[in-house]
């Protein structure tokens, strides 16, 4: 809350310190075979949910509103990702009339219409342009940065504010959830999107459908197409994906390589987000934290800003959900579910409500938390059951509320301000 | 103005008959000449009312400050001062009626529309935003950067924080130049609010109730400093504080019961026994 | 503490009325058990006269019995028209009727059959052992080929003759469906003639009777003519039957007048006669669903009423937003549950008291938590929404998961016996009782609730702490207390409305996160904090709009519920546009006040 609170992180020296174990320590100790790949790719899905966390604090931290549906913009990243990745999913799945590969995930829980049978069966318009990676990227960002903007623009401009704000993007969240879990609008219903294969074939790069693809391949190959074909029989294969060029989901490098490209995406946005509420308007956000109607007093039209960040937060969140995908390799509605975005500001309650560095740090840390306390473990005098774990957080987010108003970055300011205190006590 | 309320009454035998309206004869809305008031008003309204819940909180035929005026706007609680200054600066949307500000009618803009065409107000509490620093306040309230793009792209620029610079050593707040604001005392708030005002430089500003809270000594130097102000800016100050009032030494307005009851100078307003019995009550 | 006993006699008028409606259900539950011990003493000779020899006198005891209405003897018929009922004449030569399903065999290859009491289907007991006699010891009394079809006839004649009400009027009902039961016409006819009888079974009479004659096959005018004058008389019965069955009997008579059996004028005459009567009944469907629909939005309304007015409590005057309020209406279920437990009532042991004892205590448990939550967690958040949202969410989390580990995930409420069925107050119109047990609950809690507010002393003493604290302590209002009293009773409402939900849903630890948080603020935000008017209007016109959008079909797209849901947001939030602050928003300076 205070500028003082994030020069723990904020100051270069921590910085860079972050930086150097982020892409080097980290590394090393991976190469030392130190830490599993397993755990790598663990870390990089939390340094998602950091990044999410980072959109939350911008808006609940700096700007006073708080939004209970950052998993949904999340999630519309998210599908969006995975709906490029099922675009280039596994050899299941069949093939429909105009030539597109229906993903296995969608193949299964296709909602015929009467009378319909399996050979009917056609992948829905809307999916198509995720068939390209560049479009797709794009798209995910967009498509959240596009909803949080109209939902904010009727919201905010009707000067809906604090619970209200809370309460009705908690029915948002609610409803998006429903949707998502409807097999009627072909995003696979409950089961979610899965069956993924490689991320960034060559094809996806360059070709906006399969039969471009298809067609680009066979010229390419126009030398050696024979005795390529006749070899490897990859001309069945051509009509599902051709998977020439492209990384294999499940190899160590390319979880590894996600895992950079998402540290790389969160020490982006943590600049990004430093450099928002650095400048001028980063004043204006903190002033219609303190009092909103005033601010209109001196000229400013607050939903205007309010808009901006909220659109923002929508696009962190969509780029998380964007990097989540690859990682966890498999995205359901249930993350949508009311409860999950609340966990978002859990996260940043913990790290400390206002630094952008808490924001960070709480995701992290909670989530760290999560995967050390939903597992068996003994201790001396009782066992732990993975069931106590909710008890835990509801009792962790009740006691960080009402004692721990700055959270961890707040403690550990206090903590460093008290030493400072003792040592020139000591050397004076 | 006494006799002519006299003889007002007598003549019509009403005796809570709208005398200040002379002044205003020539422009009541039955024949309101656009050019003629906006010649001399600056801020003009027409058949204003607002009521809540059926209860008429402000209810003015015809009022108008003149160019470069420095009004004081007096009443007993209830009266609907600040409800005017609301309806004024868009806080509220008046229930009939329009409001018409340097030539132009601004019943339906929203605060942030008022604002930008000059009309800055000071509210009762000090308004200023605990989590900025006394510069940054002052930063915000800079005219012609009200935009997010201007807002996210473009620092300030040298003259402009050598403007800022200034005011706070005329407001002697230059040494907290750095301190948040909810350091400040309630009087550093006060000037901060005031500073912040100036710095906008508007047409038109609305003072309500300046001097409240504050100590003798503050009193006099808010007092200097509206005085001061009233050189260069249209003033309408709401206020309690007679003697406050009688150093202002300007135009006074009463409301009461949301109409306005008398206009004149403060000596006459302490002479009309309508205005006294408002006051005192019955 | 004394304030939850001023409770417990205001809701006493309350549970009188429960209690009457109880003591006559079970008025009529020791009535059956008395024709039952009746039945047994008449039933038995009856039976052993089907080993006579006189085939008419078995087809008059066949009928007989059939009118004796026994649930017991469709079973019994069964088994007689496949010939598995026997005579095993005892030692003296007097008849036995036994039933022999299977036989066994032993070493020697003898046959054996082991017997079943033909009433109980239980094991034929001779000497306290199963009797397993030698086949060739029956006497085989089979019907012959008539008497088989009476037999079979009778099976479904039994539930008509039934002297319980559900039963016969089902059988009555039955008798109409396909394949048409031509040999109940008589029974029918009596029934539909008989003064005594219940006006609804009567009319179901006549219904059946009708659709028997329209169900018959025809394949010349004059039948075409005689079922088409039964179908007038099924639309004059505004018969919904009749309706699904139309289709078939169009294509007959299309048929007939392809094949040449209907000459053009009369096929143009009997569709014109046919397309009237479909569409009056149509007419009578779309006002069954409508009113159906509204009653079922109405009845929605008040789930939502009864949730959202503890919201209005602790959020509208007290401006803390109670995420746990969810929780505390799942309490409400699981301490509802728990008396039900103690009582022992189950579905089929009818302790329909416990639902009594279960009000005051679903209050009680939910007000308690809520005390402690007050207490520990919401006392230090007033006049921080946004951090009381959030606190009290955790203490929602962790109570779910408490209630998770004791209780597991699912757990039953078996709604008292009273709860089932319905009223119907027109034809087709049946209003559930348990519906009509929740809007009277939720009516009450209204009332009770508007009571303590507006005519009580704590009411003025609560109103006057939260418009202005300072001053209601510096008139020596003890405001910690009203602070507790209120949310307390916000609480306890939401344990009451958990209550009333047990009787119509399920419940599970999550119900209250799942269900109703959402939808109930949005009814508070809607309606406007702070005023009971406005969560009343607010919830019965979310309640109704929902009920009355979910239904409606674009070409073959139904709205259905998660669209409804969708709509009805985008409708919620076009509202706000206009009315930021609800339907019932305070104006003026009260409306700065947060």
């Amino acid at each position: 809350m205070n500028p003082q609170f994030d020069k723990l992180v904020g100051s270069k020296r921590a910085f860079f310190a972050l930086l150097l174990f982020t892409f080097v320590v980290m590394p090393v100790m991976y190469s030392a075979e130190m830490i599993t790949v397993g755990q790598i790719n663990m870390i990089g899905r939390y340094m998602c949910f950091a990044i999410l966390a980072l959109g939350l604090d911008l808006l609940w931290g700096y700007v006073g509103i708080l939004s209970l549906c950052q998993f949904t913009f999340f999630c519309l990243g998210g599908y969006a990702m995975g709906m490029h990745l099922a675009h280039h999913g596994g050899p299941e799945g069949i093939i429909d009339g105009n030539g597109w590969k229906i993903p296995a995930c969608l193949f299964v829980v296709y909602p015929y219409d009467v009378g319909e049978s399996s050979g009917d069966a056609l992948v829905p318009g809307f999916w198509k342009p995720f068939w390209n990676l560049p479009l797709t990227v794009a798209l995910g960002l967009l498509i959240p940065g596009l909803a949080s903007f109209v939902l904010g623009y009727f919201v905010f401009r009707s000067r809906v504010r604090g619970v209200y704000f809370a309460i009705l993007t908690q029915a948002i969240a609610v409803a998006s959830w429903l949707v998502f879990c409807r097999n009627d609008v072909k995003l696979c219903g409950t089961n979610g999107l899965v069956r993924f294969d490689v991320i960034a074939p060559a094809e996806s790069l360059t070709t906006f459908n399969p039969v471009d693809a298809k067609d680009k391949w066979i010229e390419s190959h126009e030398g050696s197409l024979d005795q390529d074909l006749n070899k490897d029989g990859k001309l069945d294969q051509l009509d599902y994906s051709i998977a020439d060029v492209g990384f294999s989901l499940s190899s160590d490098e390319v979880r590894f390589g996600l895992y950079l490209i998402t540290a790389a995406c969160l020490f982006g946005a943590f600049l990004l987000c430093r450099w928002v509420v650095n400048s001028r308007l980063g004043r204006v956000l903190l002033a219609i934290r303190d009092d909103e109607s005033t601010l209109c007093f001196f000229g400013y039209k607050p939903y205007v800003y309010k808009i901006f960040a909220f659109s923002l937060a929508g696009i962190l969140a969509g780029l998380a959900g964007m990097l989540y995908v690859p990682q966890m390799q498999i995205i359901t509605p249930s993350n949508m579910e009311a409860y999950r975005s609340l966990l978002v500001v859990v996260w940043v309650a913990v790290g400390g409500r206002g630094t952008l560095a808490g924001a960070v740090l709480g995701a992290l840390v909670v989530n760290l938390l999560y995967n050390y306390f939903t597992s068996q473990h003994d201790f001396y005098f009782f066992s732990w059951n993975p069931d106590y774990w909710q008890i835990l957080l509801g009792l962790m987010f009740v006691l960080v509320v009402l004692y721990l108003p700055n959270g961890l970055i707040g403690l550990l300011d206090k903590v460093r301000g008290s030493i400072g205190l003792l040592l020139r006590r000591n050397s004076s | 103005m006494t006799q002519s309320l006299e003889k007002e009454r007598s003549s019509s035998g009403d005796v809570g008959s709208v005398s200040y309206l002379d002044g205003y004869r020539e422009y009541l809305p039955s024949q309101v000449n656009h050019e003629a008031w906006s010649s001399r008003f600056v801020l003009f309204v027409e058949n204003l009312s607002v009521s809540f819940d059926g209860f008429k909180a402000v209810d003015i035929p015809c009022y108008g400050v003149g160019h470069g005026e420095l009004r004081v706007i007096i009443g007993p609680n209830g009266a609907g001062k600040t409800t005017f200054c609301d309806l004024v600066s868009g806080k509220t949307r008046p229930s009939a009626g329009q409001v018409f500000f340097d030539g132009k009618e601004i019943t339906t803009m929203d605060e942030s529309e008022i604002a930008l065409r000059g009309i800055g107000r000071k509210f009762q509490t000090p308004t200023v935003f605990d989590s900025l620093t006394t510069y940054e306040n002052l930063l915000l309230a800079l005219p012609g950067n009200q935009g997010w793009k201007d807002n996210l792209f473009r620092a300030e620029s040298k003259a402009e924080s050598a403007n800022i610079q200034e005011i706070l050593e005329k407001v002697s707040l230059a040494d907290h130049r750095d301190k948040l604001a909810k350091s400040l005392s309630h009087g550093q708030r006060q000037w901060l609010a005031i500073s912040a005002l100036i710095i906008a430089k508007p047409k038109l500003l609305l003072v309500d109730e300046p001097a409240a809270g504050l100590t003798d000594s503050e009193t006099e130097k808010t007092a200097e400093l509206l005085l001061e102000l009233s050189k260069e800016h249209t003033l309408v100050v709401i206020e309690h504080d007679m003697e406050f009032v009688r150093r202002l030494g300007s135009t006074v307005t009463v409301l009461n019961e949301g109409k306005v009851l008398a206009e004149g100078s403060m000596g006459e307003m302490e002479r009309n026994e309508e205005v006294m019995e408002a006051y005192l009550g019955r | 503490m004394g304030k939850f006993f001023l409770l417990a006699v205001l809701f006493s008028p309350f549970c009188l009325l429960e209690s009457q409606a109880e003591d006559e259900n079970n008025a009529k539950v020791s009535g059956n058990a008395n024709s039952v011990v009746f039945k047994e003493n008449t039933l038995l000779p009856l039976l052993l006269e089907l080993a006579s020899e006189d085939n008419e006198k078995k087809a008059d005891v066949v009928s007989r019995l059939a009118q004796t209405g026994e649930p017991r003897l469709e079973k019994f018929f069964e088994l007689y028209r496949q010939g598995s009922v026997y005579n095993w004449p005892d030692a003296e030569g007097n008849p036995r009727i036994v039933v022999n399903e299977e036989t066994v065999m032993d070493d020697d290859f003898n046959e054996f059959a082991p017997l079943l009491d033909p009433l109980s289907g239980q094991p034929f007991l001779v000497a306290g052992k199963q009797a397993k006699p030698d086949l060739l010891d029956l006497v085989d009394i089979s019907p012959d080929r008539k008497l088989r079809k009476l037999v079979n006839a009778s099976k479904f004649l039994i539930r008509l003759f039934s002297p319980d009400y559900e039963t016969r009027i089902s059988g009555v009902k039955k008798t109409g469906d396909p394949p048409f039961l031509e040999d109940a016409l008589p029974t029918l006819k009596e029934i539909a003639e008989d003064s005594s009888e219940d006006e609804k079974v009567r009319w179901t009479a006549r219904e059946s009777i009708a659709l028997i004659g329209f169900g018959k096959s025809s394949s010349n005018l004059e039948e075409t003519e005689s079922r088409l004058v039964f179908l007038e008389e099924l639309a004059e019965l505004n018969s919904l039957r009749a309706l699904a069955r139309l289709d078939s009997f169009k294509t007959d008579i299309s048929e007939l007048a392809q094949s040449g059996n209907l000459s053009v004028s009369d096929y143009d005459g009997f569709s014109g006669r046919i397309s009237k009567v479909e569409s009056s009944l149509a007419d009578h469907r779309d006002s069954v669903e409508l009113s159906g629909n509204l009653f079922r939005g109405l009845s929605y309304g008040s789930v939502l009423i009864l949730i959202a007015l503890g919201l209005a409590v602790t959020f509208g005057l007290m401006g803390v937003i109670n995420m746990a309020h969810g929780e505390l209406v799942m309490i409400g279920a699981y301490a509802t549950y728990e008396v039900q437990r103690i009582f022992g009532h189950s579905a089929d042991n009818a302790e329909d008291h416990y639902y009594l004892v279960a009000l005051p205590v679903a209050f009680l448990a939910s007000a308690l938590v809520g005390l402690l939550m007050e207490q520990f967690v919401v006392r230090h958040l007033y006049n921080r929404p946004l951090e009381s949202l959030l606190a009290t969410w955790g203490v929602g989390y962790i109570l779910i998961q408490v209630v998770r580990l004791r209780y597991g995930d699912n757990i039953g409420v078996n709604a008292p016996t009273w709860a089932r069925g319905g009223f119907e107050i027109t034809q087709d119109v049946v209003l559930p009782y348990a519906r009509l047990y929740l809007l009277a609950l939720s009516a009450t809690c209204v009332a009770f609730l508007y009571f303590i507010i507006r005519k009580t002393k704590m009411g003025v003493l609560i109103r006057a702490t939260m418009q202005n604290r300072d001053m209601a302590q510096s008139l020596g209002v003890r405001t910690r207390n009203v602070d507790r009293f209120t949310f307390a009773i916000g609480s306890g409402i939401a344990g009451v409305a958990g209550y009333g939900w047990t009787i119509v849903g399920g419940v599970t630890p999550d119900m209250g996160s799942k269900l109703f948080i959402v939808d109930s603020f949005l009814v508070v935000v809607t309606g406007g904090v702070g005023e009971l008017v406005g969560v009343v209007c607010s919830g019965l016109g979310i309640g109704v709009l929902t009920k009355l959008i979910e239904p409606m079909e674009f070409g073959d797209f139904t709205i259905g519920p998660v669209w409804g849901k969708v709509i009805l947001l985008a409708v919620i939030v076009a509202f706000i546009q206009f009315r930021p602050a609800g339907l019932f928003a305070p104006k003026g300076r009260l409306a700065d006040r947060k």
